[in-house]
């Protein structure tokens, strides 16, 4: 437990250092930065090297003859397209049927603190530090565990207790030798067998099994570090780690409902419909998203009637996609064993993944295995968390941007929960909700105390959490 | 014989201090009535068997434990509609209609399931109240006994068919059908009639006749008479200063009751105590109806003497001289002073009638007419549709069906076998048609009668529109896909008059033709949008859409007929009345209504013969045949002999019994069939259509017991009288508590022994200065006693943030129980069944105690709504050995169900007695039919299947066996909204958080909200000198303060 509420505050004090090195800099980029995770985020990757739906942007304004030519664009590329504009045309080949979002309203300021925040993040002269990584690890000062202490402790005593049972044996040995009794000295299965031990041993089993089986028993249906295999191998490490997708993009209700909410398959395929091969499976996992949602990568079109079609048909489908990008991967004209092989794999992984006893057809939703599970009575809210109580994400769900496989960082237990509520500060002054909190807001002003703990509005009652 | 009692009693048990009553009000838990003999069946086992399954439970539970935790799947949309997001509620507008019963509503849906009803608080009409019907509609929808699909009779039983079969079976069947009838309940719809229309005028030979299961056709025929318009008029209850209600129940189920509650309301909450102002209600019936136990004064006359009775009114407020002979001397008497009063409050005063004789209907119109009346309190100029029933046209389908010249007949939402009053003609004669189809939704006692049922969707499934009243339009849209292979009655209809104006390839054909209907209707009406969609959407939004009318029809005089109601001579009279929980039995199939308390009677499961009953003021009850409460008698009418328990009823007149319509249903699915008797044959024949009521009638003595009597009176009692031991004087009393607190304080006489205990409070508009003084006085001893006490307030603790509190005005209760079914609904409350009802199991959060006072032969009455009171020193908490009780800073009483060990320690000491113990796992075990042994005969019990249960709350947790449960003053309510002004960033206001039961009243008798908002409605409703706080004395600190009962009686009329 100690380790874990570390590397929270070690988080929290790792993002704390990044916001305060961000809002140091040029006020420009930073403006650029806000206005790009509004308007671009969605479709180009924040590391501006990259590809995603759209073009990295790093170095695109070098591409562009001027910026007049580049900001129109922006703001509407079809037009650009049809007045043949020749960098227009060249990427409009590249992309298309993708069309980029007009931006009408942009200004030429909006559009300009974009573009240096781009070429900040591009060239490396904006945002984090690569040492500040660095820092962070030198920051990790770790409190040292006090068990080998406790066991040099316990050691110690115990030798020393021995030794002093010797020294009275010995003694009272030596004293009955001297009124003249003969005491013979008792053997190791005497005194095993004697009925101190025997009983110190029962006593000893009765009050470790009693403590392991409490343990066990609060343990129950805990599951830290539940990493379950999904249907779909996705990586958060690629979407939130490498392409910096905000979390709140996909998992988009958690900021207004008790539920994150795992995106639907229509969200995949705002990105999808472009990315059509994955940076580690290729079409392995992404044919996945598509037989789901009935969407033929091969003409780019959504099947009309898919919910009626049979599953033949269906494979037909999609077994020729994968054909066809193996062909064009391995650069073949014909498809060999080892394609047909491949076809074959993916196809029988797709249709594994996506049925199930309950869900026959491949067709529809794409069945997660559910990782945090709360039960019934509890009352769980991701808006208060998220949405008021400013919470990241990481708090309570770890470094999920270098997941691979998606896994349960916390407990989810009630002391978990309550221990946080005892520690965390209410966003008390910015929200014009607490003002009824006179008296705080006194003691606060006048320096009485110096934070209100969630604990302190009755974090920690019952029926905060149950009802 | 007469008593003037002036303290409050809850029956004649507590009256004549029945021994084991006085026993068992002390107690929490009723438990030597617990007797599970009977069901040997289920619980049945010995000593061998109770080792087996320990060793079994062992042995499974070292195995479970031993498994995996199983896999959950998190299941997400394959293309997430925009305006769903998962956890949060979304809210429609639409309308609850049932023949004439009519609601606008809001439907609350979760991931696409309608979980709840609340009131559109943007109609004119309802203003936002709703009723038990309305709030229980939502649990009908998720009914197991609902037709998966169309189906044609094989045989006795039904056999599956498709829609192309029927279809085609019924379009060849039409071709050869000569006369076709279509029998309907009131249908408000004017675009259901515009497509019955259309397929009349396809089978020009087609009638549409429409009735009302409790018959308006004379008021309506009156009113075509005097006015040219068959219609009713919009009463309006606000603006009278007197009214006068010959037996028509217009807060509980007459025509349009929510309408009616609120507009009475206005008239009855006193805002200004020095010049107290209050309408009168004087209501002339026989048997105590909820409308009556809310009127000042009651005149009681026979059933019989109805007619003679308005027509001595008529008289005496027209100066005409119709015969009135027969009419009791005392009514008489009474019926004089009301006339004066009636003439003194000219155009302010209002005079109603439930009378289904056109004569005594035109007595009335004429009495409304001279006391100018029409455009004050009645208002012509917007007549109101919901009952549109015409007696006339449904003799002349018997008699035409009996002739066997009907060949077709369909059945759209009515059920005549049983709610007709040719019911046993229907029933014989039905199969001289050749082709009947239904539409019902559930099979019932009409529809097993025919052979093709295409159903018809619920109405949260359906679209649609309302016309409850002129120019007043409501749309009904669907909340949720259709659950099963239904079909709109008008979409059928229209396919099988092969309509050119519904596009049968659309997706929803019958939403098409709705808009199409409104686009050439409504839209052209107004003029503030251009465009048709814009008019749409905002119609589809608010649900509602008005016009206002302005010309009135005037009254006309006619010649009334001599044909009244005539007095009987028979020693024994029966009338019959609608209750607001089953109207007539078309709700009987609904568990929520069948288990919601009669407001007056206060049973469940059951109709109950009501007998007459009066006290000599000693301590013997002057029994009807010396009948108590769950004695079986023969009740014979007519030719009819029926076995059924009494319940004795106080204002019930003496000569007279009274037995709810709706019961003894033998087709209303697992729950409504075969519970009570039905009357629905035993009406007596009017001139024009039945009346409700028979002369010829006998009881006789007692035949045996009744051994589930279900009747919640006497359950979790807090109001017992008692005889003080120091004074002697009977007083109002709880639990003797012993005395302990003499030692700390030196001041005697509270908490110890048996106290004076302040449950009620009433008054009299004219002693209204006086007994405030008496209230304040009494309420500045009980707080003093208080502040000598060890357990002083915490107020200090409560001044931050929140501190929630509830005002309940009596004066506006009246006691309909729309909040005891809003709070079942929202709080995922159990139905347990009768059994576990008889042994007051009942689970009711919110309980309505009813309480007399005054004339013990015609008593006035409170109805005091009871839920947890919250107290800031609660008894119940500081005794729970495991801290499953607690208080939040809040001043919420804190229930953790996962603590609960189920000790029952915090029930006993609850001086409210409003927690409720889980005596068996009612939610998921196959408990309740165990409880129905004769009732159900289903392996699946309710809420125990998949479908029951999409009608839960998914925010509130459902309890398992043995724990301790209560009103959590809408906890989750109470966060949601805290949460939205959270996020909004800015203070919490009233709106954010409104609990189940103040949504749902219709008369706006409860405030909720902070106690801190020092600008809150609810610290205006706290600053009233007229509020009380019950039990003030023991020191709890209640946070639930009510308001004194203040009633209007005339003390001359009693004389």
């Amino acid at each position: 437990m100690i380790y874990k509420h570390l590397s929270i505050k070690i988080i929290a004090t790792l993002f704390g250092l990044w916001f305060a090195v961000s809002l140091n800099a040029q006020a420009s980029p930073d403006a650029g930065k806000e206005l790009f995770k509004n308007y671009c985020a969605a479709c180009h990757s924040k590391d501006m090297r990259s590809a995603a739906t759209g073009p990295a942007l790093g170095g695109a304004q070098t591409k562009w003859a001027d910026d007049v030519a580049l900001y129109a664009w922006i703001r509407n590329s079809q037009a650009m397209i049809q007045k043949g504009h020749p960098r227009a045309v060249e990427l409009w080949n590249q992309y298309k049927p993708t069309v980029m979002t007009a931006f009408p309203n942009l200004t030429d300021d909006e559009i300009g603190s974009i573009m240096a925040y781009v070429n900040g993040v591009y060239d490396g002269t904006y945002g984090p530090k690569k040492d500040v990584a660095a820092v962070g690890t030198g920051a990790k000062v770790e409190e040292k565990s006090q068990l080998p202490m406790y066991l040099i402790i316990v050691g110690v005593l115990a030798i020393l207790a021995l030794l002093l049972t010797k020294i009275i044996s010995n003694l009272n040995q030596i004293a009955s030798a001297k009124e003249g009794y003969q005491v013979e000295a008792k053997t190791i299965t005497q005194i095993l067998t004697s009925k101190g031990v025997v009983t110190f041993l029962i006593f000893a089993v009765i009050i470790l099994g009693a403590y392991t089986t409490v343990n066990k028993a609060t343990e129950l249906g805990r599951q830290e570090g539940y990493a379950p295999d999904q249907p779909i191998k996705f990586s958060h490490a690629t979407h939130a780690g490498v392409h910096k997708i905000d979390c709140q993009y996909c998992h988009d209700s958690a900021r207004r409902s008790k539920h994150s909410s795992i995106p639907g398959t229509n969200t995949c395929m705002n990105c999808h419909s472009a990315i059509k091969n994955g940076s580690m499976y290729g079409t392995a996992e992404i044919t996945k998203i598509y037989a789901s949602i009935g969407y033929d990568p091969s003409t780019q079109k959504y099947i009309e009637n898919y919910n009626a079609k049979s599953e033949d048909e269906i494979k037909a489908i999609y077994t020729k996609w994968i054909g066809d990008e193996y062909k064009r991967v391995k650069e073949k004209a014909d498809i060999d064993a080892e394609g047909e092989r491949v076809v074959a794999d993916q196809w029988a992984n797709i249709k594994e993944s996506l049925t199930n006893d309950q869900k026959k057809q491949i067709q529809g939703p794409i069945e997660w295995v559910r990782i945090h599970n709360l039960p019934d009575h509890v009352y769980f809210n991701h808006a208060q968390h998220v949405t008021v109580g400013k919470l990241a994400c990481q708090t309570c769900h770890g470094k999920v941007e270098e997941m691979d496989l998606m896994k349960q960082m916390s407990p989810l237990s009630m002391g978990w929960c309550i221990n946080c509520h005892r520690q965390t500060e209410v966003k008390f002054k910015d929200n014009a909700y607490y003002a009824n909190y006179t008296r705080y807001h006194e003691e606060l002003a006048a320096g009485k105390r110096d934070k209100v703990t969630v604990a302190d509005i009755g974090g920690l009652e019952c029926q905060k959490c149950h009802y | 014989m007469k008593k003037q009692i002036d303290n409050i009693w809850i029956g004649q048990k507590d009256l004549v201090k029945d021994a084991d009553f006085m026993k068992t009000a002390d107690m929490e838990f009723v438990e030597e009535q617990v007797s599970y003999a009977d069901m040997t069946s289920n619980l049945s086992g010995n000593r061998r068997d109770f080792l087996k399954f320990l060793g079994f439970g062992l042995g499974a539970a070292t195995v479970a434990a031993g498994c995996d935790i199983p896999v959950k799947r998190a299941i997400p949309y394959v293309v997430k509609p925009d305006q769903i997001v998962p956890g949060i509620a979304n809210y429609y507008a639409s309308t609850f209609v049932n023949g004439g019963d009519y609601c606008p509503v809001l439907v609350k849906t979760r991931e696409g399931r309608p979980i709840k009803i609340e009131g559109n608080d943007l109609s004119p009409v309802t203003g936002g109240g709703t009723s038990a019907r309305a709030q229980a509609s939502v649990l009908s929808l998720y009914d197991t006994n609902r037709f998966t699909g169309p189906k044609a009779k094989d045989g006795a039983s039904w056999k599956d068919a498709s829609w192309t079969d029927v279809d085609k079976t019924i379009s060849d069947a039409l071709q050869t059908s000569k006369n076709i009838r279509i029998v309907t309940n009131t249908v408000m719809s004017p675009t259901s009639k515009k497509a019955m229309s259309e397929f009349a005028a396809k089978y020009p030979n087609t009638k549409i006749v429409s009735y009302d299961p409790v018959s308006c056709s004379a008021l309506l025929d009156a009113n075509a008479k005097n006015f040219g318009v068959r219609a009713v008029p919009s009463y309006r209850f606000d603006k009278a200063e007197v009214i006068v209600s010959f037996n028509a129940d217009f807060l509980g189920s007459w025509i349009s009751p929510v309408e009616y509650a609120s507009g009475y309301a206005k008239g009855r909450k006193i805002s200004d105590i020095a010049n107290a102002k209050m309408s009168r209600h004087i209501q002339v019936e026989n048997h105590m109806s909820l409308t009556g136990s809310n009127a000042d004064n009651r005149v009681l006359v026979k059933p019989s003497e109805q007619g003679v009775a308005i027509a001595h009114l008529y008289n005496e407020v027209t100066g005409s001289s119709v015969s009135a002979a027969g009419l009791n001397e005392r009514a008489k008497k009474v019926l004089s002073k009301v006339a004066q009063e009636l003439k003194a409050a000219q155009g302010k005063s209002l005079v109603v009638s439930a009378s289904n004789n056109v004569n005594e209907q035109l007595m009335v119109n004429a009495i409304n007419n001279s006391l100018g009346n029409y455009g004050n309190t009645i208002d012509m100029s917007t007549p109101s549709y919901q009952r549109q029933g015409n007696d006339a046209d449904l003799k002349g389908l018997v008699d035409e069906i009996k002739a066997g010249s009907v060949d077709m007949l369909m059945l759209f939402g009515a059920n005549p076998v049983y709610d007709s009053v040719y019911g046993v003609q229907f029933a014989e004669s039905l199969s001289k048609v050749k082709t009947k189809i239904s539409f019902a939704q559930v099979n019932d006692e009409s529809t097993d009668l025919c052979d093709i049922v295409a159903p018809n969707h619920h109405f949260l499934e359906s679209w649609g529109d309302v016309e409850a009243k002129k120019g007043y339009f409501t749309l009904i849209q669907p909340t949720i896909s259709p659950l099963f292979n239904t079909r709109q009655v008008e979409l059928s209809l229209l396919i099988w008059a092969a309509s050119t104006n519904v596009d049968i390839t659309k997706e929803q054909p019958y939403y098409e033709y709705l808009k199409e209907s409104w686009k050439s209707g409504p839209f052209t009406s107004q003029s503030e949008y251009a465009s048709f969609q814009s008019f749409w959407d905002h119609v589809v939004h608010d649900g509602i859409y008005n016009v206002t009318n302005t010309s009135a029809p005037s009254y006309t005089s006619v010649e009334i007929g001599s044909d009244i109601t005539k007095p009987a001579t028979s020693e024994l009279e029966i009338s019959y009345f609608e209750t607001v929980h089953m109207a007539n039995g078309q709700y009987a199939g609904n568990p929520w209504l069948m288990e919601m308390a009669d407001p007056i009677t206060r049973t469940v499961w059951g109709n109950y013969l009501a007998v007459p009953v009066n006290f000599d003021g000693i301590k013997t009850m002057v029994g009807f045949k010396d009948l108590v409460d769950g004695d079986l008698v023969e009740l014979t009418i007519g030719e009819k002999k029926v076995t059924l328990p009494v319940i004795q009823q106080f204002g019930q007149m003496p000569g007279t019994v009274s037995l709810a319509l709706g019961y003894g249903r033998t087709l209303a699915g697992n729950t409504g069939s075969n519970v009570g008797v039905n009357v629905n044959d035993c009406l007596t024949m009017g001139p024009s259509g039945p009346s409700y009521y028979n002369t010829s009638v006998a009881v006789s003595d007692k035949t045996g017991e009744e051994d589930e009597f279900s009747c919640v009176q006497y359950h979790h009692t807090i109001g017992v009288r008692g005889i003080d031991k120091e004074t002697g004087e009977e007083i109002n009393a709880d639990e003797a508590a012993l005395v302990f607190f003499d030692y700390f304080t030196g001041v005697k006489g509270f908490q110890g022994a048996l106290t004076d205990r302040s449950v009620i409070y009433t008054s009299n508009v004219a002693e209204l200065k006086n007994s405030v003084e008496h209230l304040q006085e009494r309420r500045k001893h009980a707080q003093h006693l208080n502040d000598q006490q060890i357990y002083r307030g915490f107020d200090h603790l409560y001044s931050l943030g929140h501190h929630w509190g509830m005002h309940v005005d009596l004066n506006a209760c009246i006691g309909c129980g729309a909040c005891t079914v809003a709070c079942m609904s929202e709080n995922n409350v159990p139905v347990v069944g009768k059994h576990e009802v008889s042994i007051h199991h009942e689970m009711t959060w919110l309980r309505i105690d009813r309480y007399y006072y005054g004339d013990v032969e015609n008593p006035n009455t409170i109805y005091q709504p009871m839920m947890c009171q919250h107290c800031d020193n609660a008894p119940c908490e500081n005794v729970c050995p495991v801290n499953a009780t607690n208080h939040s800073s809040e001043g919420l009483n804190q229930m953790a169900y996962n603590r609960c060990i189920g000790t029952r320690y915090c029930a006993n000491n609850c001086p409210y007695k409003v927690r409720r113990f889980n005596w068996l796992d009612y939610t998921k075990a196959d408990i309740w039919p165990a409880n129905q042994p004769r009732l159900q005969e289903e392996s699946v019990p309710f809420m125990a299947d998949n479908l029951t249960r999409m009608v839960l709350n998914p925010d509130v947790t459902v309890r398992s066996r043995g724990v301790i449960e209560k009103c959590s003053f809408c906890v989750q309510r109470i966060q949601e909204g805290k949460l939205t002004a959270k996020t909004e960033g800015r203070v919490l206001r009233d709106s954010d958080v409104r609990t189940a039961c103040q949504t749902s009243c219709p008369t706006g008798a409860i405030t909720f909200g902070d106690m801190n908002d020092k600008k809150g409605e609810l610290t205006m409703k706290l600053e009233s000198p007229l509020n009380y706080i019950a039990l003030e004395e023991i020191n709890v600190r209640s946070s639930v303060t009510y308001t004194m009962k203040v009633n209007n009686r005339d003390k001359s009329f009693d004389a």
